[in-house]
């Protein structure tokens, strides 16, 4: 007792986490609206999960541009003499307006209900570049290799994981009623939400034997208030009780799917705000 | 640093005819005096609640044998700054004659990936409210006194530090005060495991002070409310 610690203030902030939340559903509803060119079972989701996309894309992108410090400075990042591609961020960018651009001449042809291989094509670009965005935002915490959990090359892994859950969970929802949709979300849901179980222990694993900041950061991440938002919705009641529901008879019912979709989204947003602010608080000590 | 351990191009100490300053810092020193973090301050107009440099201790041993080891702490200047890598639009960047890592206030926007990627958190944001400066709003950092030391003077802590604690230099001048510190010293640098190349050598620091302290063992419950009370404090 009696030291002089100096508090620093964390870099990102909660804002970041609900941008990573929106973007992961953006991405996982680009992915579902390309699967029904694929999957006829899922052609009822595809207009829906292309509107809500691009819809959350524009409230994503308006909560990324809010949380810069000098918002209107945005255009920055966009300015070819200014980029620097050493950054993910500016390729996150890049990809942000591409992933958009794309979307909506892929819309506007779901407008003009244009089922030719040209639409096929715009899907299958979005989707493509949909891939970008949660690998964009992975490999935007994994270059902070100072950070625990942060340095994990498997980020931008879980991150991809999280957007097929959110995704298909958002998509669970808006199929609500459809069988043969219903049928196959479950299987995209049980797949997705049990590889970020797997992804998670392997962080938790590898963090918990890791060196003085990893040890640090496990006990951060397992305990208190940070601990009931990680262990407790993340882990828990985010991603070990939806896959232990999708498993069980119920869990194959319309009722069932809806309870598990819910449970996924509230975890994956606990997992992001988690995964964002636990390994930052070390930091704010040193 | 033998020239054999340069991994990246942005690394110029060792580089014939260019200049590569460093600070070493003799904790041994420093009496904890807080000089220069006031110089510091007053140089810069710094806001409440932010610092370019600032001076943690611990208090270490046994009572009575106890003693305060102080850690004054700044930008790294480092030969391969994390931040500078992370700016999406090169706000941040290294000046190649000299070292010194810089910012541009007008292209910064705010994203805080520097502050992120920094392993001795030597970046902040600046307030939206200041007094005698319009720049705000903006990540801020040590500049080693870039515009005092192109005058051909040290800065403003080195000057003002009564012990002599600190001493800045041309790295790369084998004549340099610096030079024959770290030739002829034991020295430490912050973090060393990240790669960064750190330009600031401590003589005598102790691993109590540059490890992880050990306020993170505590409850993070009972760490989060001293956070909160230091943040309401300076109206962070």
């Amino acid at each position: 007792m009696g030291d002089y610690v100096w508090f620093h203030d964390v870099s990102w902030h909660a804002s970041y986490a609900v941008y990573f939340f929106i973007i992961g559903i953006v991405a996982g509803l680009s992915f579902l609206s390309y699967g029904s060119w694929i999957t006829p079972a899922l052609r009822p989701l595809r207009e829906k999960a292309a509107y809500g996309s691009i819809a959350l894309l524009a409230l994503g992108s308006l909560l990324l541009i809010a949380d810069l410090s000098q918002p209107l400075r945005f255009l920055n990042i966009l300015n070819p003499a200014y980029l620097h591609f050493t950054s993910p961020l500016a390729w996150g960018s890049l990809n942000i307006v591409a992933f958009g651009v794309v979307s909506v001449l892929y819309i506007l042809a779901l407008v003009k209900r244009d089922e030719s291989a040209r639409t096929k094509l715009l899907a299958t670009a979005a989707a493509l570049l949909a891939l970008g965005l949660p690998v964009y935002t992975g490999y935007d915490l994994t270059v902070h290799q100072s950070r625990p959990v942060w340095n994990t090359p498997i980020m931008p892994v879980l991150f991809v994981a999280l957007a097929i859950a959110s995704g298909s969970a958002v998509g669970s929802l808006l199929a609500a009623g459809n069988e043969a949709a219903r049928r196959v979300l479950h299987q995209y849901l049980l797949w997705s939400t049990a590889a970020v179980g797997v992804i998670l222990i392997s962080i938790l694993g590898t963090t918990n034997y890791g060196g003085a900041a990893e040890e640090l950061t496990f006990i951060i991440l397992t305990t208190g208030t940070m601990g009931l938002i990680f262990v407790g919705i993340g882990i828990l009641a985010g991603t070990a009780a939806p896959v232990a529901l999708l498993l069980a008879p119920f869990g194959k019912q319309q009722g069932g799917l809806i309870v598990a979709s819910v449970l996924v989204l509230v975890g994956s947003a606990a997992l992001r705000y988690a995964l964002l602010m636990g390994p930052q608080q070390l930091q704010t000590l040193y | 640093m033998s020239e054999e351990l340069r991994v990246s191009p942005i690394e110029t100490r060792g580089v014939a005819g260019k200049k590569r300053y460093a600070m070493v810092v003799d904790t041994r020193r420093c009496i904890g005096c807080m000089a220069c973090q006031v110089a510091c301050k007053a140089e810069y107009d710094t806001p409440l609640g932010v610092n370019r440099t600032w001076v943690p201790y611990k208090v270490v041993g046994k009572y009575p044998a106890v003693k305060k080891q102080f850690l004054p702490r700044l930008c790294n200047h480092c030969d391969d700054p994390p931040c500078v890598r992370n700016c999406p639009v090169e706000a941040t960047f290294k000046v190649e004659d000299g070292g010194f890592v810089l910012q541009r206030y007008e292209r910064c926007i705010g994203c805080r990936s520097c502050m992120a990627a920094c392993p001795y958190n030597a970046r902040f944001m600046l307030p939206s409210h200041r007094t005698y400066t319009p720049i705000t709003n903006v990540v801020d950092k040590c500049t080693f006194c870039f515009h005092r030391v192109t005058q051909n003077l040290v800065p403003a802590c080195v000057q003002t530090c009564i012990g002599r604690s600190r001493v800045f230099g041309d790295l790369n001048d084998p004549a340099s005060e610096v030079s024959y510190l770290v030739a002829t010293n034991a020295t430490q640098v912050l973090r060393p495991e990240q790669g960064t190349k750190p330009h600031v050598f401590y003589i005598g620091a102790d691993r109590n002070a540059t490890e992880f302290g050990r306020d993170a063992y505590r409850k993070p419950d009972v760490m989060e409310l001293e956070r909160a009370a230091f943040k309401n404090h300076f109206k962070i």
